[in-house]
C-alpha cells in the first residue's frame, strides 16, 4: 500500500499512528529510538511529524513511519485524520499523571473510527520515576479492549523495544519474529591528515571538558 | 523504616506486571505481511573479538555544545581475520542496532573526560549510518576498571596499527627499488640499439667509398 509523502524501500513498512495526552513522552520516545538521545526539554508537537524507524529482524528488515501526533488539542491540526490508513498504533500515557491514564479510552475510541481491527500497544512511560500516580494493577483498559500492555520507560530505556517488537509479530503473524544484529558494514580507509588531527584534538578537549548529559550513578546493565 | 507489607506488595505489583508483561493480551488481527526467515549476517563474520563489554555512548553536538546520548549496550573491539584492521562496534541493547562504527587508525587516541575516570572520549570518522561522519564520541563504563582495559587496548591497538603501517611503508619502498631496477634494464636495451646502428653506419662509409 503506498502512502502519500513517503519514500518507498524495498523491504515491508507500515504506518504506526502514536497518539496519547500531551507531554507523556511520544516525542521523547520516538527520538529515542531515532538517535539515542534523552530529550528533557518538552516541545509539543504541533500537528503530526513523520519518521522512518528501521529494524532488523530474523526475517529481514522492516520500517515503521512514525506518525508522531499531537497530543495537546490546540496544536492538533488534522486530528484524526493523521490516522487514514494507520496499520499499527501505540498509546501512550504518563504512570506519574492519573489524567493521562484516564484520557485513554478516548484517544482509543477516536483512533478505533478510523483504523479498525489494527494491533494496539498501550504504553505506561515514566515508570522509572518513584512517585507513581497509576500503579501497575489499576492499569486494566488493555483487558477490556484487548489491547497489548507495556510499561516502559523512555529514559532508562525499560522495555522500550517491546512496543515495536509486539506490532512487528502481530503484523507479521509471527509470534517467533526477534530483532538480530544490523549488519556493520566495513567502514572505508581514509588518509591521515595530520594538520586537521591537530584540530580534532583541540576540539576534542574543549569537549572533553563538557559534563556528560546523565548522572553517573546510572546503572549500565 | 520500610513497611514490610508495603514492600511486599511492591513486589507483587512487579510480579504481576512482569507476568502480564508475556501474556498476550492484544485482539487477534490479521497479518498483512508474509515474511520469511533470512540467513542473519552482523557483518562480524570475518572478525576476532579482541574486547566486548556493556558501556554507553555519547556523540558530541558541536551546535548545542554538549553532549548527547547515542546508545546504551555492549562496544566490541573486532580484529579482521586476514587484515588484521581493527574497528570498534558498537550496539544499542534490544534492537541490536549499529550506534558506532569505525576503524582504530593510528591516530586514535582516548582522551580522558574531565567529569568521570569511567570515561574516555575521542574522535572518530564513523560509518554507523554507511555514510563517513567525523564525530567526538564519550564512552562510559560500569567501573573505572573496565574504562581502564578499554583504553590501554585500543591504545595498545592504535601503536600496533602504525607500526604494521611502517612495515608496509618499508615493503613499499623495496618494490619501488624494484621498478627502478627494471628501468635500468630498459636503458641497457636502449644503448644496445645504438651500438646496432653504428655498424650500419660503417656499412654507408664504404658504400661512398
Amino acid at each position: 500500500m503506498a502512502l502519500p509523502n513517503q519514500g518507498t524501500v524495498d523491504y515491508p513498512s507500515f504506518k504506526l499512528v502514536i497518539v496519547g495526552d500531551g507531554g507523556t513522552g511520544k516525542t521523547t520516545f520516538v527520538k529515542r529510538h531515532l538517535t539515542g538521545e534523552f530529550e528533557k526539554k518538552y516541545e509539543p508537537t504541533i500537528g503530526v511529524e513523520v519518521h522512518p524507524l528501521d529494524f532488523t529482524t530474523n526475517c529481514g528488515k522492516i520500517r515503521f513511519y512514525c506518525w508522531d501526533t499531537a497530543g495537546q488539542e490546540k496544536f492538533g491540526g488534522l486530528r484524526d485524520g493523521y490516522y487514514i490508513h494507520g496499520q499499527c498504533a501505540i498509546i501512550m500515557f504518563d504512570v506519574t499523571s492519573r489524567l493521562t491514564y484516564k484520557n485513554v479510552p478516548t484517544w482509543h475510541r477516536d483512533l478505533c473510527r478510523v483504523c479498525e481491527n489494527i494491533p494496539i500497544v498501550l504504553c505506561g512511560n515514566k515508570v522509572d520515576v518513584k512517585n507513581r500516580q497509576v500503579k501497575a494493577k489499576q492499569v486494566t483498559f488493555h483487558r477490556k479492549k484487548n489491547l497489548q500492555y507495556y510499561e516502559i520507560s523512555a529514559k532508562s530505556n525499560y522495555n522500550f523495544e517491546k512496543p515495536f517488537l509486539y506490532l512487528a509479530r502481530k503484523l507479521a503473524g509471527d509470534p517467533n519474529l526477534h530483532f538480530v544484529e544490523a549488519v556493520a558494514l566495513k567502514p572505508p580507509e581514509v588518509p591521515i591528515d595530520l594538520a586537521m588531527q591537530q584540530q580534532h584534538e583541540a576540539e576534542l578537549a574543549a569537549a572533553a571538558a563538557q559534563p556528560l548529559p546523565d548522572d553517573d550513578d546510572d546503572l549500565i546493565e | 523504616m520500610a513497611d514490610p507489607a508495603e514492600h511486599r506488595e511492591e513486589e507483587e505489583e512487579a510480579a504481576a506486571a512482569a507476568a502480564g508483561e508475556d501474556e498476550d493480551t492484544g485482539a487477534q488481527v490479521a497479518p498483512i505481511v508474509k515474511l520469511e526467515e533470512v540467513a542473519v549476517t552482523t557483518g562480524e563474520e570475518d572478525e576476532e573479538v579482541l574486547l566486548d563489554m556493556k558501556s554507553k555512548l555519547y556523540r558530541f553536538d558541536k551546535e548545542g555544545n554538549q553532549w548527547k546520548e547515542r546508545g546504551t549496550g555492549t562496544v566490541k573491539l573486532l580484529k579482521h581475520k586476514e587484515t588484521g584492521k581493527v574497528r570498534l562496534v558498537m550496539r544499542q541493547a534490544k534492537t541490536l542496532k549499529i550506534c558506532a562504527n569505525h576503524l582504530v587508525a593510528t591516530t586514535t587516541k582516548m582522551q580522558e573526560h574531565a567529569g568521570s575516570d569511567k570515561s574516555c572520549v575521542w574522535h572518530a570518522l564513523d560509518f554507523a549510518d554507511g555514510e563517513l561522519k567525523e564525530e567526538m564520541f564519550a564512552i562510559r563504563f560500569g567501573s573505572v576498571e573496565n574504562c581502564k582495559k578499554f583504553r590501554e587496548m585500543v591504545e595498545e591497538i592504535a601503536e600496533q596499527q602504525g607500526k604494521n603501517e611502517e612495515k608496509e611503508n618499508e615493503e613499499v619502498s623495496s618494490t619501488a627499488g624494484l621498478v627502478e631496477k627494471l628501468s635500468v634494464t630498459e636503458t641497457k636495451k636502449e644503448e644496445n640499439a645504438e651500438k646496432e646502428e653504428t655498424p650500419a653506419e660503417e656499412d654507408k662509409k664504404d658504400a661512398k667509398e
